[in-house]
C-alpha cells in the first residue's frame, strides 16, 4: 500500500468561496428575487 | 460537508467564463437526468389511472437515481460533463438552504433540539462500535478513524476534513469513501423499505433516515423516497448531524496530534468555525426570515418548490457518481467493518426514534 501523504494547498490571495459559500449566496439570491416578484409562481 | 470549493483546482486557474463554460455540460446533464425521472414518474402515473392499473408509485427521486446509476455504470461519464456533474453538492446545500423557508424556527429548534439529543447518543455509539470493530478486523487505527467518522456523522465530506486534520493517507481516505458512498447507497434503497414495512411516521421515518443515513444526499433522498414530509425532517436530522463536524473533527485531531502522529491544532475556535457547514447558517436565516413573515404563503411554496428543483439535480448526481466498479476495487474489509457498522447503528438510532416517537408524540 502506498504512503502518499496528501499535500496542503497553498494559500489563496485571491477570494474564492467554498461551496456552502456559493450555495448559501445563490439561495439568498433566490429568495431576494422571489421576495421582491421577480420570481413568481415556480411550478413544479 | 464538505468544506472544498466547488471547482477543481485547475478549473480556478480559467477565466470566470471559461469556469463556467466547463460546468455547463454536467450541469445540463444533471437537469436532463433529473427532468427524466420526473416525467418517468408522471407517465408512469398516467399510464396507471388511464388503464385502471394498480402501478406502484415510484417517485421522481428513485427514478432520477436509478436513471443515474445506470449512465455511470454503463457507458460512463465523459470527461466534459464530470466539473458539471460534481456541481451536484452545490445543488444539494442550495436546496436545503431553500428548503429553510418551509420551517418555522420554532419547529427548527423543537426537532433540531431533539435531533442534537439523538444525535449525541448517536455519535457515541457509532464512535465506540466502529473503533471496537476496527480493532477486531485488524484495519489500520487512523483508517478506523475516517470510518467511524463517516458513519457517524456526514460520510465522505467528514471523511475529508477528518483526513486532513489527523493527516491519513490517500489510500486510506479512498477505503473509507468508499465504503461509505457503498453504505449511503444501500441504506438509500432499504431505509424507505423497512420504515415502510414498519409503517413509521413520516417525522419518525425522516428522523432515522437523517440520524443513520450517511452523506447528506442520500439522507435527503431516502426521506423524499419515503414522502415530502419525511424528507424535510430527515435534511433537519441530517442537518444537525453535519453540525457537529467540527467538533469530532477536532476530537480526532487531538486525539492523533496527541499520539504526534499530526499537526498540533492551533486556534481551536478558528478551527472549529473552518470545519462548521456554512450552508447550517443559511439554512437557519432562511428559516429565520419566513418565521419573521418576511413571504408571503405564495412565495414560500415558490421557494419550497425551488428547493425541489435543486435537489431533483443532487438526486441524478447521486446515481451519477456512484460507480459499482470502483467501489469493487476498493476491498472487502473496510466496507465489511463498515456495513456491520452501519447496520448496528441503523439498529440502534431506530430504538431510539421509536422511544423519542413515544416520547414526544412525533
Amino acid at each position: 500500500m502506498s504512503k502518499k501523504k496528501s499535500k496542503a494547498l497553498p494559500q489563496r490571495k485571491s477570494f474564492n468561496l467554498t461551496t456552502d459559500g456559493w450555495a448559501v449566496t445563490a439561495a439568498l439570491i433566490l429568495a431576494l428575487l422571489v421576495r421582491l416578484g421577480l420570481i413568481h409562481r415556480v411550478p413544479w | 460537508m464538505a468544506q472544498g470549493s466547488i471547482a477543481l483546482p485547475q478549473v480556478q486557474l480559467l477565466r470566470p467564463t471559461q469556469w463556467l463554460g466547463q460546468l455547463v455540460p454536467g450541469v445540463l446533464l444533471l437537469a436532463a437526468i433529473g427532468y427524466l425521472g420526473k416525467i418517468c414518474e408522471q407517465s408512469l402515473s398516467a399510464y396507471g389511472k388511464a388503464h385502471h392499473l394498480p402501478l406502484p408509485n415510484i417517485e421522481y427521486v428513485l427514478w432520477a437515481i436509478l436513471i443515474g446509476l445506470a449512465v455511470s455504470n454503463t457507458i460512463g461519464i465523459p470527461a466534459v460533463f464530470q466539473p458539471g456533474v460534481a456541481t451536484y453538492e452545490f445543488w444539494l446545500k442550495t436546496g436545503i438552504v431553500l428548503l429553510g423557508s418551509r420551517f418555522l424556527l420554532g419547529d427548527v429548534l423543537k426537532l433540531g433540539g431533539l435531533s442534537l439529543m439523538l444525535v449525541v447518543l448517536e455519535l457515541a455509539v457509532a464512535f465506540s462500535l466502529m473503533t471496537l470493530l476496527g480493532r477486531w478486523f485488524g484495519l489500520k487505527p487512523k483508517l478506523t478513524s475516517l470510518l467511524a467518522v463517516g458513519s457517524a456523522v456526514c460520510g465522505v465530506a467528514a471523511i475529508i476534513a477528518t483526513k486532513g486534520a489527523i493527516d491519513a493517507d490517500d489510500d486510506d481516505s479512498s477505503y473509507a469513501i468508499a465504503a461509505i458512498l457503498a453504505l449511503g447507497a444501500i441504506a438509500l434503497f432499504t431505509f424507505p423499505l423497512i420504515g415502510h414495512w414498519l409503517h413509521l411516521g413520516d417525522r419518525a421515518f425522516g428522523l432515522w433516515a437523517g440520524l443513520a443515513v450517511d452523506n447528506t444526499a442520500e439522507a435527503t433522498a431516502a426521506g423524499a423516497l419515503y414522502s415530502d414530509a419525511a424528507g424535510k425532517v430527515a435534511v433537519l436530522a441530517k442537518t444537525t448531524r453535519n453540525a457537529m463536524i467540527g467538533f469530532v473533527v477536532l476530537g480526532y485531531a487531538l486525539y492523533w496530534a496527541r499520539k504526534g502522529q499530526a499537526r498540533e491544532v492551533e486556534g481551536k475556535a478558528s478551527f472549529l468555525w473552518r470545519k462548521f457547514p456554512k450552508f447550517v447558517l443559511g439554512f437557519l436565516l432562511i428559516s429565520a426570515l419566513a418565521t419573521a413573515g418576511i413571504f408571503n404563503k405564495a412565495q414560500i411554496g415558490s421557494l419550497g418548490n425551488l428547493s425541489r428543483w435543486a435537489f431533483l439535480l443532487t438526486f441524478a448526481g447521486v446515481g451519477l457518481r456512484t460507480n459499482f466498479r470502483e467501489l469493487k476495487l476498493q476491498g472487502l474489509r473496510p466496507f465489511a467493518v463498515g456495513a456491520i457498522g452501519e447496520a448496528v447503528i441503523a439498529v440502534v438510532t431506530l430504538g431510539m426514534v421509536l422511544v423519542a416517537s413515544k416520547l414526544f408524540h412525533l
